[in-house]
C-alpha cells in the first residue's frame, strides 16, 4: 500500500506490505537508518520518532497509520547549518557513549522540551523512561537535557 | 491557551507530587526524584586534583558528534545491493542428539537462496580457551540457543517462515541444569566424560582448617547469584560477503576482531590472509560480543549464495544464545577473632558454566583471585570449579566474576559485624588492606588507600548520622 | 511479522461490519502497544488488522449531565493533560500515568487496556472504585454494563468478535469522589503491577460511606473486594477498621506464584497497600 509522510519537513512515500512498521518503512524504504530497532516490543526507544508532535515507538506502529502525517527523527533535528542544542550538550557532556540509544533519547529529550522547556530533573527522568541505556548510565542525559532547556530557554529570551 | 497548558502542567506536577508523597520507599537512594543536586557538579578541589589537572577536565568524545546526529552506522545501518538475510534455527530441546536434519521443503519456498547444517561446517568448533562450542551444533545439542541449521533468504521473515520448514529429527538426552546436580557422579555429562567439570582453580595461604578451630566466631552462608544478560542495546549483527577471488570479507559487531579473524580462520579452514574483517562502531559490548557467533555461519551462505548475507539477533537470539554472566554457588566459611579480626577463610565456589567453555578460564580466575576480599588474611583457601549444564554458555561480562564474589564477601562481612554488635564499617576498617598488605595470591599492593577511601565516603553521605 | 491487511474503516458501524465479517481472522486495532508485539510473536489466525483508533464514535473526553464520558480510544497522554480528568478523576490520570513510558501513553489507550484484559491493567482499579460503566457496541447495536461485567478472564472480555468497546462513563456523583490509586512494580518505569489497587469513599458525619476497594493482578481478572467494602460501610475510619479491610482484600484474593513475584509477597504487598490507598482517600475526604 502507498503510504505518503511528511518527513522532517519533506514529502516521503514508499510502497510497502501493510504489515510495515513505521520504523522499517523509515529504515528501509526512505533510508532513514538514525532511528534503531533494539527490542522490538516498545520497551527499549531505540526507535523513538515524533509522529504529530507526540513521541512514539515506531516499532510499535503501522506505517499505514502515520499515513498523510508528520515524522520528526533524528535526521531533522540539527539544519544544515547548526547543531540542535540538544546535541550539542550531550555531545558535550559525554551522554553518549556506543550511542545506540542516542537518536531516541534525543527524540524524547526534543518532545519534552518542545512542551516543556525548563523541566525539573523528575519531569525529565519521567520523559526519559522509555528510553534506556546500558553504557553512560543516565546521569550525564538528564545533566545534557537541563543544560540544553537553558541554552533553549536563553535562546528565546534573546529572540 | 498559552495560560491554560501552564495551568494543566501545574496541575499535572502536583499530581506527580502527590504521587511521589504516597510512596517514600520507592524513592531512590542515590538521586532523589526531587533531586536537589545542582548540574552540573562542582568538582572537590584537592591538592592531587592540582597536581593532575587533565583529570576532571571535561573531554569531547571523537564519536560523539555523528552519534548524535544519528549518522553513525552500525552494522543494521548498512546494506548492500542483493543482500540476503539469515535466521537460525534453535534446539528444541536443552540436550538431544541431532538424527537428521531436512532442509529440502525450505529450500523450495521461493526466496530461499541458501541453508547450512553443522555436518557442512569445515571445522565446526571454536572457542578463546577450549574449542568447545560448535557454530552450529551437530550431532549434540547442548542446549536451547544451540543453532542446528541456518536459512538465507530474500527478507527477514521470509528467512523466519523457511525455519519452519526444516524438520529436525532429535532424540532427547537427560539434561542438567543445577551446578551442584552436576557435580555429582550420576549426573548427565554435558560434553561426556565423566565429569562435567571443565575448569577448577586453587588458591592456598597459612594454614586455614588450624585457624578456624583457633578462632573465636565461624561463620558459614552459601551464597547464589543469577544469570545476567548483557542486553547490549545493538542485538550481535553481521554481514558477510564471499567474493569471486575466494575471499571474504565480514563487517560485525564483535569487539575483538583479531580473535574473531582467528576463529574464523580455523572454523572455515582458511588462511587468515584471505579473510577481512571490519569491525564496525559496536551499539554496547559489555563483554557480550568479545566471540564469534553467526560470523561463520553467513560467510558459509554468502558462499553457498554468492550474495552478502546480514543477521541481526532478535532480542530473543540475544537472551539465549549469547552469552551471559556465570551464575556463582558460593560457600564462605570465615573465622574471626572476638575482636573481630578475620584469621581464616574457606571458600568453595562452583560457576554454573553453562554449555561452552567461553571466556570461563578468564573469570574462574579473577573469581577465585579475589573471593577472600580486599582484607587482610593470613590464612586462606578458594576452591573452585566450573561445571557444564545444559543452559546458555556463559563468557566474559564486566568484571569477570569479581561481582559475584564481592556480593558473597560483602554480605558476610556484614553477618559478622551484626554478630559481633560493630559496626559495619568498622569491621571493614579492623580488616581491610593497607600499604604493602598481601594479595590472596601474596602479591605486596601498593598504593593502597581502601581505608582513606572508606571512611572519606563514609563522612561525605553521612554514614554515622544516617545511622544514629 | 507476517502478512496482514490493514483497513482502516471510516465509522464504527464500518468496522463493526468488518470484524462480523471477517470473525476470528479480524482484529481491531487501537494503539497496538499490545496487539502489535503479539503479532510480531504469535500471530494465530489473525490476518485482518481494522485500524478503529481515529474513529470519532470512540475519541474524545468530555463531561455530560450523566457523567464523565471518555473515548475508549482516548491515549493515555490525552487523558493525563485532560482538565476534567486532571480535576475530578486524577486517579485514573495517576494510573494512566503508570501505564508505561511516555511512547506509550501516546499511543496506547484506555480501551485497549481494558479490551487486552490482562490481570494487572492499571486503568481497571482506578476506574472500578469509580463504579465505571462502559458501552459496547455490536451487530446487535450498543450495551451498557458495569466494568466488572466487561472481564471474563485473563486476556478475555465479554466483547464478541464483531462487538467494540465505545467508551467509558463514570457516573457523575463519583466525580471528585476522594479516591487513591498505586502501583507497585519491580521498578518505577515501565514495570507491569506485581499489585495495583485504587480505593474511593465519603465520609458523613464521621463515618465511612459508599466505599470502593479494586485490586489488579492478584486474581484472574481485575476484581472489586465486596466483603472488605461491606464492612467498611458505615464504620468510623479507624486504623483497626482499614487494617482489617485490607486482611479481607488479602483472603479475597488469588495471587499466583510467577516469575515477577511469589503469591505470598503479593499478600504482604495486597494488605500494605491496600491499607496506603484506604488511608490516602480518607486524607483527601477529611480534607474536602
Amino acid at each position: 500500500m502507498l503510504v505518503e509522510l511528511k518527513v522532517n519537513g519533506e514529502p516521503r512515500s514508499a510502497d510497502v506490505p501493510p504489515e510495515t512498521t513505521l520504523l522499517k518503512m523509515l529504515r528501509e524504504y526512505l533510508n532513514l537508518t538514525g532511528a534503531k530497532l533494539g527490542c522490538d516490543v516498545g520497551d527499549c526507544g531505540t526507535c523513538t520518532v515524533i509522529v504529530d508532535g507526540v513521541s512514539v515507538n515506531s516499532c510499535l506502529m503501522l506505517a499505514a497509520r502515520a499515513n498523510g502525517h508528520e515524522v520528526t527523527t533524528i535526521e531533522g533535528l540539527a539544519n544544515s547549518n547548526e547543531l540542535h542544542p540538544l546535541q550539542e550538550k550531550f555531545e558535550e557532556h559525554g551522554a553518549l557513549q556506543c550511542g545506540f540509544c542516542g537518536p531516541g533519547m534525543l527524540i524524547s529529550a526534543k518532545n519534552l522540551l518542545d512542551k516543556n522547556p525548563d523541566p525539573t530533573v523528575f519531569e525529565v527522568r519521567d520523559a526519559l523512561a522509555g528510553n534506556l541505556c546500558r553504557c553512560t548510565g543516565y546521569t550525564k542525559i538528564i545533566e545534557a537535557v537541563i543544560d540544553a532547556g537553558r541554552v533553549m530557554n536563553a535562546e528565546q529570551a534573546n529572540s | 491557551m498559552a495560560t491554560r497548558t501552564k495551568d494543566i502542567q501545574k496541575k499535572a506536577e502536583e499530581l506527580i507530587t502527590t504521587e511521589k508523597s504516597k510512596a517514600p520507599a520507592q524513592q531512590p537512594l542515590a538521586v532523589p526524584a526531587d533531586n536537589p543536586v545542582a548540574y552540573p557538579l562542582e568538582l572537590p578541589q584537592g591538592e592531587a586534583r592540582l597536581r593532575t589537572p587533565a583529570v576532571g577536565q571535561r573531554a569531547r568524545r571523537p564519536d560523539g558528534r555523528l552519534h548524535g546526529l544519528g549518522q553513525t552506522q552500525y552494522i543494521d545501518d548498512i546494506t548492500f545491493p542483493h543482500m540476503l538475510h539469515a535466521k537460525i534455527l534453535r534446539s528444541e530441546y536443552p540436550h538431544a542428539r541431532i538424527v537428521s536434519i531436512d532442509t529440502s521443503e525450505a529450500e523450495k519456498m521461493p526466496g530461499v537462496m541458501a541453508t547450512l547444517t553443522g555436518a557442512e561446517i569445515p571445522e565446526n568448533s571454536f572457542g578463546p580457551t577450549y574449542q568447545d562450542q560448535p557454530v552450529l551444533a551437530y550431532p549434540i545439542a547442548r542446549h536451547c540457543g544451540d543453532g542446528v541449521a541456518a536459512v538465507a533468504a530474500t527478507s527477514e521473515q521470509l528467512a523466519a517462515d523457511a525455519l519452519e520448514k526444516i524438520k529436525v529429527e532429535y532424540e532427547p538426552l537427560p539434561a542438567v541444569f543445577d551446578p551442584l546436580e552436576a557435580l555429582e557422579e550420576d549426573s548427565p555429562k554435558v560434553h561426556g566424560g565423566d565429569t562435567n567439570i571443565y575448569t577448577s582453580k586453587t588458591i592456598k595461604k597459612g594454614d586455614v582448617e588450624k585457624a578456624l578451630k583457633e578462632s573465636d566466631h565461624v561463620f558459614h552462608r552459601q551464597f547464589r547469584t543469577q544469570m545476567v544478560e548483557h542486553v547490549p542495546l545493538e542485538p550481535h549483527a553481521s554481514i558477510a560477503s564471499w567474493d569471486g577471488n575466494g575471499r571474504v570479507t565480514l563487517w560485525t559487531s564483535l569487539g575483538r576482531i583479531t580473535l574473531g579473524r582467528e576463529d574464523l580462520s580455523r572454523t572455515l579452514r582458511m588462511p587468515q590472509n584471505k579473510i577481512r574483517l571490519i569491525g564496525t562502531v559496536v551499539g554496547g559490548n559489555f563483554g557480550g560480543k568479545n566471540e564469534i557467533t553467526t560470523e561463520p555461519i553467513l560467510a558459509l551462505l554468502s558462499k553457498k549464495s554468492r550474495r552478502p548475507v546480514k543477521s541481526v539477533f532478535t532480542r530473543g537470539d540475544e537472551f539465549i544464545s549469547s552469552t551471559i554472566r556465570h551464575p556463582f554457588v558460593m560457600d564462605y566459611t570465615t573465622g574471626v577473632s572476638n575482636e573481630g579480626k578475620i584469621l581464616a577463610r574457606k571458600i568453595r565456589l562452583v560457576l554454573d558454566g553453562g554449555a561452552y567453555c567461553s571466556w570461563t578460564g578468564t573469570t574462574i580466575g579473577k573469581g577465585s583471585i579475589l573471593a577472600p576480599g580486599p582484607y587482610d588474611i593470613d590464612n586462606v583457601l578458594v576452591e573452585a570449579f566450573a561445571v557444564y549444564t545444559n543452559k546458555t554458555t556463559t563468557g566474559a561480562m564486566r568484571g569477570f566474576g569479581a561481582p559475584q564474589v564481592c556480593f558473597a564477601y560483602e554480605s558476610q562481612m556484614d553477618d559478622i559485624a551484626h554478630k559481633l554488635g560493630l559496626d559495619p564499617l568498622e569491621i571493614r576498617l579492623r580488616n581491610g588492606f593497607s600499604e604493602n598488605s598481601l594479595s590472596p595470591t601474596s602479591q605486596t599492593l601498593q598504593s593502597v588507600a581502601l581505608k582513606e577511601s572508606l571512611t572519606q565516603a563514609a563522612e561525605r553521605f553521612g554514614w554515622k548520622e544516617r545511622r544514629a | 511479522m507476517r502478512t496482514l491487511d490493514y483497513i482502516a474503516p471510516e465509522s464504527a458501524a464500518d468496522a463493526i461490519a468488518l470484524l462480523a465479517e471477517h470473525g476470528e481472522s479480524a482484529r481491531p486495532l487501537a494503539g497496538g502497544t499490545d496487539l502489535i508485539v503479539d503479532l510480531k510473536h504469535s500471530p494465530g489466525n489473525i490476518h485482518i488488522l481494522v485500524d478503529v483508533s481515529g474513529l470519532e464514535e470512540f475519541r474524545g473526553i468530555e463531561e455530560t449531565d450523566e457523567g464523565l464520558r471518555i473515548g475508549s480510544m482516548a491515549t493515555y497522554a490525552e487523558i493525563m493533560e485532560n482538565p476534567i480528568c486532571l480535576e475530578k478523576t486524577p486517579e485514573v490520570v495517576a494510573a494512566s500515568h503508570t501505564v508505561g513510558a511516555v511512547q506509550t501513553r501516546n499511543l496506547g489507550t484506555i480501551g485497549g487496556n481494558l479490551v487486552t484484559c490482562v490481570p494487572s491493567a492499571d486503568s481497571a482499579p482506578a476506574l472500578m472504585v469509580l463504579d465505571a460503566e462502559v458501552t459496547v457496541a455490536g451487530t446487535n447495536g450498543n450495551r451498557r454494563m458495569p466494568i466488572e461485567e466487561f472481564f471474563v478472564g485473563p486476556r478475555k472480555t465479554i466483547l464478541q468478535p464483531h462487538e467494540l468497546l465505545v467508551d467509558i462513563w463514570i457516573p457523575k456523583k463519583n466525580l471528585g469522589k476522594p479516591s487513591s490509586f498505586y502501583k507497585f512494580g519491580l521498578r518505577k518505569g515501565q514495570a507491569l503491577a506485581l499489585v495495583n489497587v485504587a480505593a474511593a469513599l465519603e465520609l458523613k458525619s464521621g463515618k465511612i460511606v459508599e466505599p470502593r476497594i479494586a485490586l489488579g493482578a492478584v486474581a484472574p481478572t481485575p476484581i472489586r473486594i465486596l466483603k472488605a467494602e461491606t464492612f467498611l460501610s458505615g464504620k468510623k475510619p479507624t486504623k483497626k477498621n482499614i487494617q482489617e479491610a485490607a486482611r479481607i482484600a488479602v483472603t479475597e484474593s488469588k495471587p499466583i506464584d510467577d516469575f515477577r513475584a511469589s503469591a505470598s509477597y503479593r499478600c504482604q504487598l495486597i494488605q500494605t497497600l491496600t491499607q496506603r490507598v484506604l488511608t490516602r482517600s480518607l486524607e483527601i475526604a477529611t480534607a474536602s
